[in-house]
């Protein structure tokens, strides 16, 4: 099994190595199929090695040291268990589809075999982040997948804003890692050790101020990663990116792995319910906070980007009360339903030649029937309406608000999924129905290639069907997470709630196809509800992004300047050369002590007698007046 | 041979600097690198023929040279010290093999051989007086090669870093001095060996005073705020060359001397001045972070965060435990290779377009697409990334002085997060955009003579990244040696808690009785 681990692991690295060999030459197709072929035996391996936990063993490997002194020692280790098996397939499947699919999106690209060189790289190092057994070597895939975002988000270098935005994920997200690697170093100075195994099980003996610091600290890394508030502002400007690194990075996986690590990491969450109840707290907030910029935005991939936070926000409400498997569990259906969301956005952006505004569309469910069947479907399973997907995973959620007793947590949610339903549908209306407006601007929309379309279907029976995995899935991982099942006692309250948030979500699908699908023009701003204080501020995103630009960013390059300027200039440099000067200026004045000419000399030693008589006659008298 | 192979490798590249008088100019480059490959190949020897496992000196020589005072010709390599020289003779070689400047290319490599016997010098001797002369000696060919072949302000920068380092060096003498002086009043004899100076206990006010004057040495060497500003002036002046070894090498005289003198010799002024070094280390970390965000020439930012970096470097070390001091020492050697490359990597491009502004530029990426290949690599190692060998140093000195005081860390730790932004916004500059410029159109990319530098430091920042242990391991042991010895040292309270004793590990033996 050991050999399965391995090709798992190390076969995307091989196709990001062989990719990024043929990145300075011409498009070559082959590249796209190397790796995407190699993406696949990954997804065998993976599969191979799911049968194999599921039958009960888990895998476990020490590859080699990495770092060792003092007391420290990080070897490179991977796991297989019941809950990295789940994060492998979830990864392997999403980027296979992903990198065929890109293999038509990217046709025209100049770029196509770097592309494929940092996806593969990506997903390389998605593997280390879910495949290790230690917070170090989490780390290094940590910041892997970090860097691979970055170099995805600006791949059209030339685009000032894609660069900005890859930049602005980049510092972002390492203001998060150092709150991880803190918590790296507490736990390392508190237990001697970053294995998870050891780690978890020595856990309970530390005082709990301590552990209760390590969950913050950690979190705060997983802030970052999964875009949560304060940190969310680079996900959706990380849309810069082409439209399949979206689908992979920026919905399925990267974002994700802040939720992982706190699954991952349930045996230190367990033991700090407060943090945990924050964590729930603000992931009930953010997930309110993204729908409704969601709700009036006219960008398609911010709309999706919105969802994903808004959705990242539920998978931290389970994560926080304890729920640990529902959070992994709509983790999974969620990876399935977004790619699929977004990689059919992409076949839409390039029937439209990149216009990205719903407004301008319209209409399109003529030409391009089969994306218009998978983006409908994909909504409605993000909508969450049964037997689809997010039925399963997302309802229960609400429940676990709800067994919890955390009714606000409950009701934020219940909320949510409303406006989710009604932000999803506004957009697959405005997209796919109603008039044709993209023909006035001059756009011949098509179909995309047909392999696109049936490299996608795989997400759209997995977005289908996932839900009834469930009960497979929680014997599976109850072997690592608490087995704590989330049902509502009273039979009454359960099937008024499960009726009743599915006739709520039905009514905002309803509506949104009633105030949109027949929309015929592209406003333009004058409406009065364009002008409304409520529309400035959502459409504004809070004026958040702007705060920080005049908070932080133009401050620190002001200070910079600064600090440059006046202080390493003017006064740290300065005060050295006004030393220097200041010998040299003495030098420059006594120079005439040794000019040389006789008379000169000789009063110079007048002055020296007279000098030294006066310091020895005052220096006697001083001397007998105290007396020593 | 191997007996003395430190003799050896002190004075060979010296040798043939003053053959290299009779070479004719058109072979002098060939020779050059023949040099330097049978030096660097020796160092490699040393490397093979060092026991990782003995934690104290190894392949020391003795000869007297002034007996009544006690100066000794006297050499040997630990497990710090043997890096740093691999390291030096690496950086000539690969220097002189990528060698582009066209202007008295004779003088050029037979000053930069007569550096590497001063490096190699400075890290092998273990007689203060010896140590001091190569030393001092070591500003001789460097203040020449700024002086000689630098840009228009030269005369400026070489005077100015001649002078600041040297005034800093004359207060660090005084001190050394003292200290035999000490020695004397304590043993009867006079000596200037370090290894016995190890063996003294001092009082803790003259270690105090001593501290201090070591200290104004090593630190206008590293150079620590406020002592830096000659290290812009010196990089912005000094050819290619200059700047590759100055930053690879010469800086890390100051951090090494710290491991060498001030933390063994001194160890409860170490701990008494943790916290202000810490301090002023931070300072270097964040605001010279800063001030490289705002500059506008990218040699500058590269300088600039070399200042950034070695404040990690100064805090892994004040960490006084074997993860950080272990960690300071490799990140120099880090910093060596990823400095180093990066100037390296500035002077391409100066090489092309005589500026080194980086509003010049823009776009560089589609013209000039192995160079910003290249040129990423090595931004991601200055930035931190793990798997390259930035990582390690800084996570271990970060780790090590964790234990120390945790705000501090949290507030150094931001050096992950400046460093990212000065980089990043240079290298989006420099290389994304659109070629605005006509006269960036044209570029040729990376040749082989450039190629010929770049990828050896490529494959070792990867290679120590992924797999540093053939490296960690003997530093660590050496520290580990260090760390107990100023454990058994230490007499007030705090530093005897401070310092861990580590005398229950296995495999730990003192320094005194490895010698």
């Amino acid at each position: 099994m050991e050999l399965y681990l391995y090709i798992a692991l190390f076969a995307p690295l091989v196709g990001s190595l062989y990719s990024a060999l043929f990145s300075g030459s011409p498009k070559s197709q082959q590249v796209g199929i190397v790796a995407s072929g190699l993406l696949f035996t990954s997804f065998l391996s993976s599969a191979i090695l799911l049968t194999y936990v599921m039958s009960g063993h888990t895998v476990h490997v020490e590859m080699m040291t990495w770092m060792a002194t003092g007391d420290l020692y990080i070897p490179f280790g991977f796991v297989v268990d019941q809950v990295s098996v789940v994060m492998m397939m979830v990864v392997t499947i999403v980027s296979t589809v992903v990198h065929v699919y890109s293999i038509g999106y990217m046709d025209h690209d100049k770029g196509f075999n770097r592309f494929f060189a940092w996806l593969s790289a990506f997903v390389f190092s998605m593997m280390v982040l879910v495949m290790s057994d230690n917070f170090a070597g989490l780390f290094i895939g940590w910041e892997g997948v970090g860097l691979c975002s970055w170099g995805l988000i600006g791949f059209w270098y030339h685009k000032e804003s894609a660069t900005w935005a890859a930049n602005e994920a980049f510092i972002m997200n390492r203001i998060a890692d150092l709150g991880m690697l803190i918590g790296i170093f507490l736990i390392y100075w508190n237990v001697g050790s970053l294995q998870y195994d050891v780690v978890f099980a020595e856990i309970g003996n530390l005082q709990p101020v301590i552990i209760t610091w390590i969950g913050i600290f950690l979190f705060i890394g997983a802030m970052g990663k999964s875009a949560q508030f304060p940190l969310h502002t680079w996900l959706a400007d990380a849309m810069e990116g082409p439209t399949p690194v979206s689908a992979l990075i920026h919905a399925a996986t990267m974002v994700t792995a802040g939720v992982y690590l706190v699954v991952r990491s349930n045996a230190i969450y367990d033991l700090i319910p407060n943090v945990g109840i924050f964590i729930a707290s603000l992931g009930a907030f953010v997930a309110l906070f993204a729908a409704s910029m969601a709700l009036v935005n006219r960008d398609m991939k911010r709309i999706i980007a919105y969802s994903t936070l808004s959705q990242l926000g539920y998978m931290f409400v389970a994560a926080g009360l304890g729920a640990y498997w529902v959070a992994l569990f709509h983790l999974m259906a969620h990876a399935f339903f977004k790619a699929l969301l977004f990689l059919g956005a992409g076949n839409v952006m390039h029937a439209m030649h990149d216009e990205l505004d719903p407004f301008k569309m319209g209409g399109l469910r003529k030409v391009m029937k089969g994306t218009f069947v998978m983006m409908t479907l994909a909504s409605v399973a993000l909508a969450g309406i049964y037997p689809f997907a997010g039925f399963f995973s997302k309802d229960l959620i609400l429940e676990v608000g709800f067994v919890e007793h955390h009714y606000v947590i409950y009701t934020v949610l219940l909320l949510t999924a409303g406006l989710t339903a009604f932000y999803s549908f506004r957009l697959v209306a405005l997209i796919f129905h109603g008039e044709e407006r993209y023909k006035l601007f001059g756009i011949h929309p098509h179909e995309a290639y047909k392999f696109m379309l049936v490299a996608m279907s795989p997400l759209l029976v997995l977005a289908i069907i996932a839900g009834s995995f469930k009960m497979t899935y929680f014997q599976l991982v109850m072997n690592l997470l608490p087995a704590t099942q989330y049902h509502v006692h009273d039979q009454t309250t359960y099937w008024i709630m499960t009726i009743g948030t599915q006739l709520f979500v039905i009514a905002a699908i309803l509506f949104a196809y009633k105030k949109y699908a027949n929309w015929s023009n592209v406003p333009d701003g004058s409406s009065a509800m364009e002008r409304s204080f409520f529309y400035k501020l959502l459409w504004n995103q809070y004026y958040i992004p702007k705060m920080y630009e005049e908070i932080f960013a133009k401050p620190y390059a002001e200070l910079s300047r600064i600090a440059w300027k006046q202080i390493d200039l003017k006064i740290v440099d300065a005060t050295v050369d006004a030393i220097a000067n200041g010998i040299y200026k003495t030098g420059e004045n006594t120079r005439d002590i040794q000019n040389g000419n006789l008379s000169t000399m000789l009063r110079w030693m007048v002055v020296g007698l007279v000098v030294l008589s006066i310091l020895a006659v005052a220096f006697t008298v001083g001397y007998n007046a105290v007396g020593a | 041979m191997i007996d003395h192979i430190l003799t050896l490798l002190i004075f060979f590249p010296a040798l043939a600097a003053m053959l290299g008088f009779v070479v004719t100019k058109d072979s002098m480059r060939a020779y050059g690198i023949a040099v330097a490959g049978i030096e660097f190949l020796l160092s490699l020897w040393l490397w093979y023929a060092y026991d990782p496992m003995v934690s104290g000196m190894q392949f020391m020589e003795s000869a007297p040279l002034i007996p009544a005072f006690g100066v000794n010709y006297l050499l040997g390599v630990d497990g710090i010290s043997l890096f740093i020289i691999i390291l030096s003779t690496f950086f000539t070689l690969i220097g002189i093999a990528s060698l582009t400047e066209k202007r008295r290319i004779k003088d050029l490599i037979i000053t930069l051989l007569f550096l590497e016997m001063t490096m190699v010098g400075v890290f092998a001797a273990l007689d203060a007086i010896v140590f001091y002369v190569f030393w001092e000696l070591s500003l001789v060919p460097m203040l020449y090669i700024i002086g000689a072949w630098g840009g228009p302000l030269r005369i400026y920068a070489s005077v100015k870093f001649f002078l600041y380092t040297f005034t800093g060096s004359l207060v660090m003498l005084v001190g050394m001095l003292f200290m035999a002086y000490f020695y004397y009043q304590a043993t009867g004899q006079w000596s200037f060996s370090i290894l016995e100076w190890y063996r003294l206990i001092l009082p803790e006010n003259f270690q105090l005073w001593l501290f201090v004057a070591f200290f104004l040495g090593f630190a206008i060497k590293v150079p620590m705020f406020p002592f830096h500003t000659w290290l812009p002036y010196a990089h912005g002046q000094a050819p290619t060359i200059g700047s590759v070894i100055l930053a690879a090498i010469l800086l890390k005289m100051g951090t090494y001397a710290f491991v060498r003198f001030s933390l063994p010799l001194f160890p409860d002024a170490s701990v008494y001045f943790m916290m202000p070094i810490a301090i002023i280390s931070i300072i270097m970390i964040v605001y010279t972070a800063m001030v490289a965000y705002a500059q506008e020439d990218i040699k500058q930012v590269v300088a600039y965060s070399s200042i950034s970096h070695m404040g990690v470097i100064i805090l892994g070390t004040f960490a006084l435990n074997v993860e950080g001091v272990s960690g300071s020492v490799f990140l120099m050697l880090a910093h060596g290779v990823v400095s180093g490359a990066l100037f390296l990597l500035v002077g391409v491009i100066y090489d092309r377009r005589h500026t080194k502004l980086m509003s010049e530029f823009g776009g560089l990426a589609s013209v000039m697409p192995r160079y910003a290949a290249i040129f990423g690599i090595m931004m991601m190692a200055s930035v931190g990334l793990p798997l390259t060998i930035n990582f390690v140093g800084e996570f271990l000195s970060l780790l090590g002085f964790y234990k120390q005081s945790h705000m501090l860390t949290l507030t150094a730790g931001t050096a992950i997060i400046v460093g990212a932004i000065y980089m990043l916004s240079a290298y989006k500059k420099a290389f994304f955009g659109n070629v605005t410029n006509e006269e960036n159109k044209n570029l040729k990319d990376l040749n082989k003579t450039e190629l010929v530098g770049l990828i050896p430091l490529t494959i070792v920042a990867i290679w120590l990244g992924v797999y540093p242990k053939p490296v960690l391991e003997p530093i660590n042991n050496s520290v580990e040696s260090v760390i107990q010895l100023m454990h058994d040292k230490a007499q007030s309270e705090e530093a005897k808690l401070r310092i861990p004793d580590l005398s229950g590990k296995n495999g730990t033996n003192t320094m005194q009785e490895a010698n």
